[in-house]
Order: C-alpha cells, then sequence, then structure tokens
C-alpha cells in the first residue's frame, strides 16, 4: 500500500497544491517593470483595489450576511429538531425524519426556480392574495426582500437545514447517555442538563456542522445566480472568470478562501478533544426516547410537518412548473403538459448534459472510490512519514469551496507551467500540458477530478470508519496464509467494508450530480454542459416553454438524487451525520 | 522444517520487548513459548509469522533467512487468539481460501478441505458463516484453515484462551491429534503452563522478553533453571538457604550474604507419623479440600509457611512433622 504514497502526492500536487498556489501567485504579485526588464514582486495593490472599491466592499459584506443569517437560522431550526428527534416519541416520526431529508436532493439553485413561480411579484401567493383582494395588485409585496437576499437566506436555510440536522444529531446520538443521567440523577432538571452537560458536550460537532452550512451559504454561486442578485463574492467571482487578466478575480477568490481557511481551523480547534468522540456512547440514545403526551405528539408531529411543507415548496413549484404548459398570471398552470419530460430526454441541450453529468459524476465516484480505499488503508493502517499531511490533504477539500477549485483549476490549466516565452523542453511541456488539461478544449477531465476531489473525504471518512472497525488480524489471516496484500484487499478488506464503501461512492456521486460552481466555470461549450450548468442555460432563453423544461431537467436530477442518498444513508445508518461536518 | 531464531530484538517505543532471543525448533516439533502475558511471545510469534521485522537478529525457516519476506510469503499458517475468522465467508471457504491461494485444483481443492472439516468434526457447518457458530467450533475452522494449507509452520496464537475450561480440555487433546497426524513443525505460544506441560515436545520459558529456560515439560518441571520458572510452572515452596528450614532440611552450606535459595514441590513434602519417624515439627495453619489431593498450609515454629499437597485431609490447628527427600531438594544458587 505504501507504494501509491508517491501516486497521491503526486495527485494532490498537481491537482490541489498546484493550483492553488497559482491563484495566490496571481494575487501577490504584480508585474512591474524595473530598468525596462518585467519582473514580478510581491505586492498587496491588487487587494488594496479590491478592498477600495466600494462594490466588491458590499459583494463580501452580502456573501458574509447571507452566511451569517442562513447559519443562525439553520442552528436555530436544527438545534430543537434534532434534540425532539432524538428524545421524544411522536406520530409519524420515522416517516418525518426521512422526509425532513428532502430537500438534500434539490439543487438549492434549482429550488430558486420554484420558489420564484411561487413568491415572485406575479408569483402564485401574490395572485391568490389578490384573489382575496388582500393585497394591492399594483404594488404587489416583494417576498425576498432587498432584491432577493432574504430569498437567498431562506434557500439556503432550506436547503442545509438537513445537513445540520444530521450533523448535530449524531454529536448528540455521540454522547454518553450514562452523563446525563449522571446528571439527572444528582439533581438537575431537564433544562439545566441540556444547558450543563448536553450542550457543552455536543458543541464541538454542532460548531463543526454549522461551519460546514456558513461554508456552503458564503460560496454557493448558483442561487444567487438565479435570483440575478449580483453583489456577492460568488456571483462577481463567476463573472471575473471570463477576464483570467483581470486580478481582482484571483483576490475575491483568495478572500474567499481565507474566510473558509478560518473557519475551518475554528472547527478542528473546536473539535480537538471532542468529549463525545472520547466518551464513546456504550450504548448511544440506548436510554430511549420520551413518549410524548398526545396532544404533545400531534403538535410536534404538526409541527415538524409544517417545517417539511414550507422546505418542500420549492420543490412543488419545481414540480408542478415542469409539467406546466401554460402559466402565466394564474396562481396554478392553466395548461398541463408531460411532454416535457419526453424533451428532456431527446432534447440536444438536455440530453447530452444529462449524459455528461452521468458520465462525469460516475467518473468521480469511480476515481474517489480508488483515491478514499488508497487514502484510508495508509491512514488506518500504516505507519509512515508524512501521515497527518496525507490527512490534511485528503480533507482539505472539505473546506474548499467548488468555485475556488474551479477558479483555479481555469487559472492553472488553461495555460502550461511555463512562461508563454519558453523554448525547448519547457514549450514542449506547455503544449503537452495544454492538450491534456485545457479545458477550453475539452473540461471532462478536470470536471471529473474536481467533482472527485471535492466529495474525496467523503469517502475517506466513510472507508475509514470501515478499516478502523475491522479487525486487522482478518487481513493478517490472509497474508498468513498467502495472500499478496492486493488480493487481501480485494478477498478480505473490500467485501467486509463494501456498505461503507458503497454508501461513500453513492455519496460521491448524489452530490456530484448537484455541483454547479465546477461546471458552470470549467465548461464553455454546450456539448460539455452537465446537467446543472444546462438549466441555467435554459433559464436565460426567453422561449416560453425554456422554464418547464429546465425545471422537468431539475426533477429528473432530483430524482437520480434522491434514490442514491435513499440507498447511501440505508447503507451508513446514523453514522451519515458524521459524514456532514467539518473538522 | 527446523526453525532457528538468532538474537531477535524488538523495541516498541524505546522498551524492548523482545530482547536477544535465540532458539531453535527441530522440524515436526511442537514447540511452546510460554509464559505470563507482557513477556514478548506473542510479539516473538508475530515476528515469525512476518507481522512485525525485528529490530536486530535473524530468523531462519530450515536454510533460509526470512528477515524482509512479507507474511505472505513465509508458508506459515497462524490460528489466531480471535480465529479471525472471514465473517462474509462461509465455513467451507473460508478453509478453501489458502488452498484456492495456492491454485490447488478444485478436485483436490474440495477433497482436502472436506477431509480438513472431518476431522475437526464440522462437516455439517460447512454453509454456515463464522457469526453463528459457537466458539468452540470457531476455533476448530480456525484450526482446520490453518491445517489444510499443510504449512511448513504452523503457529498458534493462545488459541483457547476464549474457551471455556471443559472445551479448552477437549480442543487441547484435538490439537494433540492433528499434531501428531501431521507432524508439522509448529510454534504454539500460552500462558496457561497446563497446555504447555500436557502438550509439549518442548517449552521455552519467558518473562521480560527473555527465554529463562528451554527444555521438555519434565526437565522444566523437575529441575526449573531459576525461582520463577519454578513458581511459574506448578506451585513450589522457596525460602532463603541461609534461613532455618534450609538449615533443617539438609541444603549445602552458603554464606552469609548468599542471595541463594532452597525449593520443593508441595507434593513432595512428606508428613510423618510421629516423632520417633523424624522430621521437623509445623502446625496447620490452612486446609482447602479438593477430593484427591488436597492443599495444606504448615506453619513452622520459626514462622515458615510451607505449601503442602496430600491426599490426606488435615484440619487446621492439627499438629504434624513433615520431611523432605533431598533428592527433592532444589537449590538456586
Amino acid at each position: 500500500m505504501k507504494k501509491a504514497l508517491p501516486f497521491l502526492l503526486a495527485f494532490f500536487a498537481l491537482f490541489l497544491v498546484y493550483p492553488l498556489v497559482k491563484v495566490l501567485g496571481g494575487s501577490f504579485f504584480v508585474e512591474k517593470i524595473i530598468d525596462g526588464h518585467v519582473t514580478q514582486i510581491f505586492s498587496l495593490d491588487y487587494y488594496g483595489l479590491l478592498f477600495a472599491n466600494p462594490f466588491y466592499r458590499e459583494c463580501l459584506g452580502n456573501s458574509f450576511l447571507i452566511a451569517a443569517w442562513t447559519t443562525a437560522l439553520t442552528l436555530i431550526l436544527a438545534l430543537p429538531l434534532a434534540l425532539l428527534f432524538l428524545r421524544a416519541d411522536f406520530p409519524a416520526k420515522t416517516t418525518l425524519s426521512a422526509l425532513l431529508l428532502l430537500p438534500l436532493i434539490l439543487p438549492p439553485f434549482v429550488g430558486a426556480i420554484g420558489l420564484k413561480q411561487c413568491f415572485a411579484r406575479f408569483g402564485s401567493l401574490n395572485l391568490l392574495l389578490d384573489h382575496f383582494h388582500l393585497i394591492d395588485p399594483l404594488h404587489p409585496p416583494d417576498w425576498f426582500g432587498a432584491g432577493g437576499f432574504w430569498g437567498i437566506v431562506f434557500l439556503q436555510t432550506l436547503h442545509l437545514l438537513p445537513i445540520l440536522f444530521l450533523s448535530v444529531q449524531a454529536a448528540l446520538a455521540n454522547l454518553d447517555p450514562a452523563l446525563h443521567d449522571a446528571a439527572r440523577n444528582l439533581g438537575a432538571r431537564s433544562l439545566t442538563v441540556l444547558r450543563t452537560v448536553t450542550l457543552p458536550l455536543a458543541l464541538p460537532g454542532i460548531f463543526a456542522g454549522g461551519a460546514i452550512v456558513f461554508v456552503s451559504a458564503f460560496t454557493d454561486l448558483g442561487t444567487p445566480l438565479i435570483f440575478d442578485f449580483q453583489s456577492t463574492a460568488p456571483t462577481q467571482i463567476y463573472n471575473l472568470v471570463n477576464q483570467s487578466d483581470n486580478p481582482l478575480g484571483y483576490c475575491l477568490t483568495v478572500v474567499t478562501l481565507a474566510v473558509v481557511a478560518v473557519l475551518f481551523l475554528l472547527a478542528r480547534w473546536a473539535t480537538r478533544g471532542d468529549y463525545a468522540m472520547l466518551s464513546r456512547a456504550s450504548a448511544a440514545g440506548a436510554d430511549g426516547a420520551r413518549k410524548l403526551s398526545p396532544l404533545a405528539g400531534w403538535a410536534a408531529t404538526l409541527g415538524v410537518s409544517l417545517l417539511i411543507f414550507v422546505s418542500v415548496l420549492p420543490h412543488l413549484g419545481v414540480v408542478i412548473q415542469s409539467f406546466a404548459a401554460k402559466w402565466f398570471f394564474t396562481v396554478l398552470p392553466s395548461q398541463w403538459s408531460a411532454s416535457y419530460y419526453h424533451e428532456v430526454f431527446t432534447l440536444p441541450l438536455t440530453g447530452t448534459s444529462l449524459q455528461n453529468s452521468l458520465v462525469y459524476a460516475g467518473a468521480a465516484s469511480l476515481l474517489d472510490l480508488i483515491l478514499g480505499l488508497a487514502i484510508a488503508q495508509l491512514l488506518v493502517r500504516e505507519k509512515f512519514t508524512g501521515r497527518s499531511l496525507l490527512d490534511a490533504l485528503a480533507m482539505l477539500p472539505l473546506a474548499l469551496p467548488g468555485l475556488v477549485t474551479a477558479f483555479a483549476f481555469l487559472i492553472a490549466f488553461s495555460h502550461g507551467p511555463f512562461p508563454v516565452s519558453s523554448h525547448g523542453l519547457a514549450a514542449a511541456i506547455n503544449t503537452l500540458w495544454v492538450a491534456c488539461f485545457d479545458p477550453r478544449r475539452n473540461p471532462t477531465l478536470l470536471l471529473v477530478v474536481a467533482y472527485a476531489l471535492h466529495r474525496l473525504p467523503y469517502l475517506v471518512r466513510a472507508a475509514t470508519a470501515g478499516l478502523e472497525q475491522m479487525s486487522v488480524d482478518l487481513e493478517r489471516a490472509s497474508a498468513n496464509l498467502g495472500a499478496k496484500p492486493w488480493q487481501t484487499l480485494a478477498q478480505i478488506t473490500v467485501p467486509l467494508i463494501a456498505a461503507n464503501l458503497i454508501a461513500g461512492t453513492l455519496l460521491t456521486f448524489a452530490f456530484s450530480l448537484l455541483d454547479v460552481s465546477n461546471g458552470m466555470v470549467l465548461a464553455e461549450e454546450s456539448r460539455f454542459y452537465p446537467l446543472t450548468k444546462a438549466i441555467y442555460q435554459l433559464l436565460g432563453r426567453i422561449t416560453p416553454e425554456a422554464p418547464a423544461l429546465a425545471c422537468a431537467l431539475g426533477v429528473v436530477a432530483m430524482v437520480f438524487l434522491g434514490v442514491s442518498l435513499t440507498l447511501a444513508s440505508r447503507l451508513l445508518g446514523r453514522k451519515t451525520g458524521q459524514l456532514f461536518r467539518m473538522g | 522444517m527446523k526453525i532457528e531464531l538468532l538474537n531477535l530484538t524488538k523495541t516498541f517505543d524505546g522498551s524492548p520487548v523482545v530482547n536477544d532471543v535465540s532458539l531453535t525448533v527441530a522440524s515436526g516439533e511442537l514447540f511452546f513459548l510460554l509464559g505470563p502475558s507482557g513477556c514478548g511471545k506473542t510479539t516473538l510469534l508475530r515476528m515469525v509469522a512476518g507481522f512485525y521485522e525485528p529490530d536486530a537478529g535473524t530468523i531462519r525457516f530450515g536454510e533460509r533467512t526470512m528477515n524482509g519476506v512479507p507474511a505472505h510469503d513465509r508458508n506459515t499458517a497462524l490460528v489466531f487468539q480471535n480465529y479471525a475468522l472471514w465473517p462474509h465467508l462461509t465455513v467451507y471457504e473460508n478453509v478453501a481460501y489458502g488452498l484456492r491461494l495456492r491454485k490447488v485444483p478444485e478436485p483436490e481443492l474440495d477433497q482436502r478441505v472436506t477431509a480438513a472439516l472431518a476431522q475437526v468434526r464440522m462437516t455439517e457447518q460447512r454453509e454456515r458463516k463464522p457469526g453463528s457458530l459457537s466458539g468452540g467450533q470457531q476455533q476448530r475452522v480456525a484450526l482446520a484453515r490453518a491445517a489444510v494449507v499443510r504449512p511448513d509452520l504452523l503457529l498458534l496464537d493462545e488459541p483457547l484462551s476464549n474457551l471455556d475450561a471443559r472445551l479448552r480440555v477437549e480442543m487441547r487433546e484435538e490439537i494433540a491429534r492433528l499434531h501428531r497426524a501431521a507432524a508439522t513443525t509448529s510454534l504454539y505460544v500460552t500462558h496457561d503452563q497446563e497446555e504447555a506441560l500436557s502438550l509439549a515436545d518442548r517449552i521455552a520459558v519467558m518473562d521480560g522478553g527473555k527465554v529463562l529456560q528451554v527444555g521438555t515439560p519434565l526437565e522444566i518441571y523437575h529441575h526449573p533453571a531459576n525461582p520463577f520458572v519454578a513458581r511459574f510452572i506448578g506451585e513450589m515452596n522457596l525460602f532463603p538457604a541461609t534461613g532455618p528450614l534450609a538449615h533443617a532440611l539438609g541444603a549445602p552450606a552458603v554464606g552469609p550474604d548468599s542471595q541463594a535459595q532452597i525449593g520443593f514441590r508441595p507434593e513432595r513434602v512428606i508428613l510423618v507419623p510421629n516423632a520417633e519417624s523424624g522430621g521437623h515439627p509445623a502446625r496447620v495453619i490452612g486446609a482447602t479440600f479438593f477430593g484427591s489431593r488436597n492443599q495444606i498450609v504448615l506453619r513452622t515454629p520459626q514462622g515458615e509457611e510451607i505449601k503442602v499437597a496430600t491426599p490426606d485431609y488435615l484440619g487446621e490447628g492439627t499438629e504434624v512433622r513433615f520431611t523432605v527427600p533431598p533428592e527433592h531438594l532444589l537449590f538456586f544458587p
């Protein structure tokens, strides 16, 4: 297995370290002409320009506010929800906890389409209210507020709530029930136990989950694009992509990266001595959930159902729109049709993009399976120098927004590593480099790598968990009987941790289908579009059937995601939540 | 195949776990490594299997030096303490695994696996998964899995320690039978002296990473090399050679500062009927009834306490006289 180490390190050096260094370099080094020579010197000039520009300041501020509001709202909702589901029994609990995860299967930017249909100025809600003469039709209320700011926060909150819910639930379920039993035994009331024991102990896990939410909301590109909300950092990075000689794009990317890095380090620090992990529950949750009184039980069911209803509203909007032959100034469509689903598979744009996405996501999952297994095997079973480096490299993508890698890939791989003026070998390498990687020619390789890189931590974690639970002696017994390392891997290790590997691979697949930033930035020609970019393109068209077609494509994506995620969580059980945390 | 271990040393986190150990196991021998937990016997076994590389020293199988040879090229077969049966494979496939790796043709493979399962009386469970077997059954599958490949060296790592007492005795006989049938050179690690005494051709007694004595069970029992071995194998009364009891029993005279000890087994103490028959006076201060052999503790007027194993049962407080025949008196300089 150690033989794989150089390959893994080379992979990370090429696809992770080099592109980031390139972006950092582009933002910190300024070309100046000194004594007639062009030289690169270190300077903060570009950052000065960036922060001197009030528009970019506003963009960063908006992104920060969106992330902060989203994190706060998801926390306020997820904490009581997780406690409720862990500690109480109420009617239809199992079904509801599955339905709560529904928003996961919808890319928020597709949800934005549905949401716009429902809540736009002349959307269903206002038309309905107008029908009952509750509002002034000439001045309908602006539900999204501030040009879409609150719409974005609302959608992000709904989309990220399941992730935080799972993460908080995992953090709480990890606590040894004996710890809070001990507090009760000493005379503490329920609320006191919660405040003094449960929450402090679960805090690192909650923080780690919250950090993921903050970063996702801060760096999401799709939702602001759909709302046409231009003043956020991600939208501006996207706009600057096409001007790759404009250093402000580099700077904006680096600032985004810095925000993420700080959060990542904080999360690491917060979980450095995670008590929840130390005192691993002998029988997690064995103390069981308390049965609520009928009234309280039904109240809980009703409350959770209401929340689920609100959170699937965007989905509903998307589904309805996908069947809408005519929907214009009416509460619901005036004509229905299923023909869009036929067109989705036959139209060149949508059909190709669907095919592309399946290929990209499939190849990325396969790549992740191989990389994840090799890395987990090395981390769990071997002792070697550079172990913590490999661990850090494999986990780094968790903190790396898709937009940052997408931008960095574009910078790093559109041109060779040597200056354009090079000769001989350097020039040959440049030519080869561009022939292999240049996303403007064919982004397939880079998209697959980008997708794989981002979901790699999920697979490493899933495989690591499997290996740690499996006795080394099972592998030794195989070697002892004469099996070469690869035979042991294929016949003993992989079958024994198959559930973890399949779950990790399915997650990779599902989230790769969801990916927005990489496809938006790296796929320039329509024949390479993944389905997310095809949806975005369709929405930009003014033909009457375009939105419905986009929604139909969105529904197809939802089905794929839903199936993969259901299978994955079946396989992983209650450990699913632990995958969604930082640090 | 003859196994030679020359000056093996292994250090974990700065402390030597195996310290300069040299041993030779003769071809076809059932050789035991016996010692308390933490004595280094399992580490030694795992170095022989190839799971750990020794820090110093040489491992030789026959004429071949095995240092640096990976575990899968050593043709040993290890019976693990926790059996390490693969939970996703049936009993049959667990046993067949090593033969499949050796590319044994299917008819011969089937015949050998069937025979191995019959030998450990697991024929009926061949299609079951290990998870549904009892501890004893799992142990038998583990034995079959190791034996079926006809290894150059069979390694057994505390194979019976997870079984209850009755099963342990049963499996002991099973192992003896298997070894007699195949005569594979075997290295057996245990902390249980009964297993070692009853099964071994030869035993190496280990403590603190070192080998203290190598010998047949009889040699080790009757002529322990030092007080540790004497006490670890069976029971032993030990007293300073400078004390009054040593003098009374006729031990060789030593200087006043000597650290030498005398020792004798409880079953070698003879209780004599009366003062005329000689012997030394003592009083029974403890007695435990076991039936055929009872455990009695005597105290001499000088305060020395002596363990005695005797078919006669004597109640506490009984005044007795005892002696130890000089040929059973051991001297540890």
